[in-house]
């Protein structure tokens, strides 16, 4: 009977579940903060990162079970949902005694929730590619603004490092006061704290820019096909706040 | 008149075009600017629910011919505006770099000749790899009567080429398009595909071989305009699948643009029959169905009321229910309801279980239809052998939908007699 504590990183998350897997001890609850009611004859356990540890678990999950499966718990990892770190927990368990077969079992209980956890947070990513709008605020400075469900930017990052590796930009998490920052020279990005303490100026050009794409945008729609259902099923509004031709 | 003005115009007058894909073709951002992903990416939607991905635009909206399904042609009277090609090259960076668009689809009208016209399209091409070192996705149109040796050009710089088909028979394009001619367009479809097919071995051969429309070429053709049957129109689509290689053919529900004589007059675009021959070329390209399979001489046109797949499970019930455990992949494709995602679950995940119908409802296969045409573990869930006249009428029969309804405070509070009824508590 015992809580974990972790410090809120992948890493950290790991190490637990390394820590886990050889102790018998039952876990009753992994999270970052104690939980709200404590059992009366649990312990709390503050565990500290440990690179690795973290690495080798990851490893040994390549080989005995396959990469993809360690990408399932990144992705799912990343969806900040409560209750997560047992999920993954559970599903690791299974995996030691599965193997290989692990993410064959679509239907198992202790793998369905993480495969649809990892699923719709690799399905923001990728939406999210395309709803990232820059805006030019220096000459050759880009910066873009979102604010995704889930933790999504890293995922982002590299897609974007490759497409715009002669930029200088920033993709910045706004509700998680977080950003991946890419610097055109240095190539290659980090993911840092960010706070935005006033509103990016832009330029004329990006003015200019924008008031083409809009005009390009309202063009585009034929009237006779008049169809604003389907498009909010395609651009839901929690995303339109950051999109230039809303 | 001012880059915004022209390009307003030039954008209305492209949106009739339906291809927006962006995918098929990758290429990573060495130099340069810009990558290709192979999924392709949407940036946006219009309020007509259609994706925007790329930058589609004419050249210029002035053209020779008087194709009367078109809003640009001679005789119409609307305003013309052209682009030049470091305009539009200027434009696509410019879009680009703020992740507006994926790249760029140029189209044009045709100006003074084929030939000029098409060397117009391909020097915008040139300008964005050449001069900005773009890495994104281009789509050039053919045009229609181009030099062979142009059209091999634009392919070196495109990612896809396209040439519209625009109507499905050879009398349609006569009396609707009489400065175009059929022969003019399927002939250069036939070099592109030969091109394509021969940049391919070459690059089995050397990985520097140059590269020649990687994500292939496809057409469009106007539905609902002249008096073709689906089957004609699915027959032609599969000739272009199976003889030519074609990447996509677009169906595209005709919109009055003008009005000449020829042209019928409809209450709409014919939107469900768009909807319905997609379906049909889907399952020509990815269920392995034949078009003589869909449609046939006895029944040539598509049902509106149920999709394809159904209308042909109902001709063949005989084949059904087929087995969940145990039916091969391709079988499964043809239940209606299961799509190549849900095929391709079940496969893997019955390696590992016996699946039941809740099993499958987990693995997220929508039993609304395939219910009808399944056993899992032997069981059906219809106990009854329903002929096709009930099993049509079940499957094109509106979903149940709860009516909402303002509930009162006190509603239920004394007993609602059908619960007691139900409990036995009378």
């Amino acid at each position: 009977m015992t809580s974990y504590l972790y410090d809120g990183t992948f890493a950290g998350l790991l190490t637990v579940l390394a820590l886990v897997r050889e102790g018998g001890e039952e876990t009753t609850s992994i999270g970052t903060a104690p939980p709200a009611q404590a059992g009366l004859f649990a312990a709390t356990v503050r565990v500290e990162a440990d690179a690795e540890d973290a690495e080798r678990l990851l490893d040994e999950i390549g080989r005995r079970m396959s990469p993809a499966t360690a990408a399932h718990l990144y992705h799912a990892f990343l969806s900040e949902t409560e209750g997560a770190e047992m999920l993954l927990h559970h599903y690791l368990r299974l995996g030691w005694q599965e193997g290989r077969c692990l993410d064959s079992l679509l239907s198992h209980p202790s793998v369905l929730p993480v495969h649809r956890l990892a699923h719709r947070v690799r399905f923001e990513a990728h939406r999210l590619k395309g709803f990232v709008r820059f805006r030019e605020v220096r000459e050759g400075f880009y910066y873009a603004p979102l604010e995704p469900d889930y933790r999504v930017l890293t995922l982002m990052a590299p897609h974007f490092a490759d497409r715009f590796h002669d930029q200088d930009w920033v993709i910045h998490d706004v509700r998680r006061n977080r950003a991946i920052v890419h610097g055109a020279r240095r190539k290659g990005w980090e993911e840092v704290a960010l706070e935005l303490t006033g509103s990016p100026v832009t330029g004329g050009r990006e003015e200019w820019f924008q008031s083409l794409w809009r005009r390009y945008f309202d063009r585009l729609a034929i009237a006779e096909r008049h169809n604003p259902r389907l498009q909010q099923g395609k651009v839901p509004l929690k995303y339109r706040r950051y999109l230039v031709e809303f | 008149m001012d880059l915004e003005e022209r390009l307003g115009i030039l954008a209305e007058n492209a949106k009739y075009d339906v291809s927006c894909a962006s995918s098929g073709s990758r290429r990573e951002g060495r130099d340069g600017i810009g990558n290709a992903a192979s999924c392709g990416i949407c940036h946006s939607w219009t309020s007509d629910g259609r994706c925007v991905s790329l930058l589609k635009i004419l050249l210029t909206n002035a053209c020779i011919y008087d194709c009367s399904y078109c809003i640009n042609r001679r005789s119409n009277d609307v305003p013309r505006a052209a682009l030049t090609p470091e305009e539009v090259a200027e434009l696509t960076i410019g879009f680009y770099r703020r992740n507006y668009i994926e790249g760029l689809f140029l189209s044009t009208g045709v100006v003074r000749g084929p030939d000029h016209t098409m060397e117009l399209l391909i020097r915008a091409a040139r300008l964005l790899r050449e001069t900005h070192r773009f890495n994104g996705y281009i789509h050039l149109k053919l045009v229609p009567g181009a030099d062979p040796l142009l059209v091999e050009q634009a392919g070196r710089y495109a990612d896809r080429v396209s040439m519209n088909i625009e109507l499905p028979t050879r009398e349609s394009l006569k009396l609707l398009a009489p400065d175009k001619n059929r022969d003019a367009i399927v002939g250069p479809m036939r070099t592109v595909s030969g091109l394509i097919t021969r940049s391919r071995e070459e690059r089995r051969v050397s990985r520097k071989a140059p590269l020649f429309a990687p994500a292939g070429q496809s057409t469009q053709l106007i539905v609902g305009a002249t008096p073709e049957s689906d089957l004609q129109i699915i027959r032609l689509a599969e000739g272009f699948y199976n003889r030519l290689a074609m990447k996509r053919v677009y169906y595209s529900a005709f919109i009055p643009v003008g009005d000449s004589r020829h042209l019928p007059a409809l209450p709409g675009p014919p939107l469900l029959r768009e909807h319905r021959l997609y379906q049909a070329d889907w399952l020509l390209r990815y269920y392995g169905f034949a078009a003589h399979e869909v449609l046939d001489e006895a029944r040539p046109d598509l049902d509106l009321a149920v999709d394809p797949k159904c209308g042909w499970a109902l001709r063949h019930l005989h084949l059904f229910p087929v087995e969940v455990n145990r039916a091969a992949y391709e079988v499964l494709l043809r239940v209606p309801g299961i799509g190549v995602r849900s095929a391709k679950r079940i496969v893997r995940a019955r390696r590992q279980q016996h699946l039941s119908f809740d099993d499958l409802a987990k693995l997220g296969v929508v039993l609304k239809r395939a219910r009808f045409f399944l056993t899992a573990r032997g069981k059906r869930l219809e106990t009854l052998d329903l002929g096709e006249s009930v099993l049509r009428a079940l499957l094109t029969a509106p979903a149940p939908r709860p009516k909402a309804r303002q509930l009162s405070l006190f509603d239920g509070v004394g007993g609602d007699e059908s619960v007691s009824v139900l409990t036995g508590e009378l």
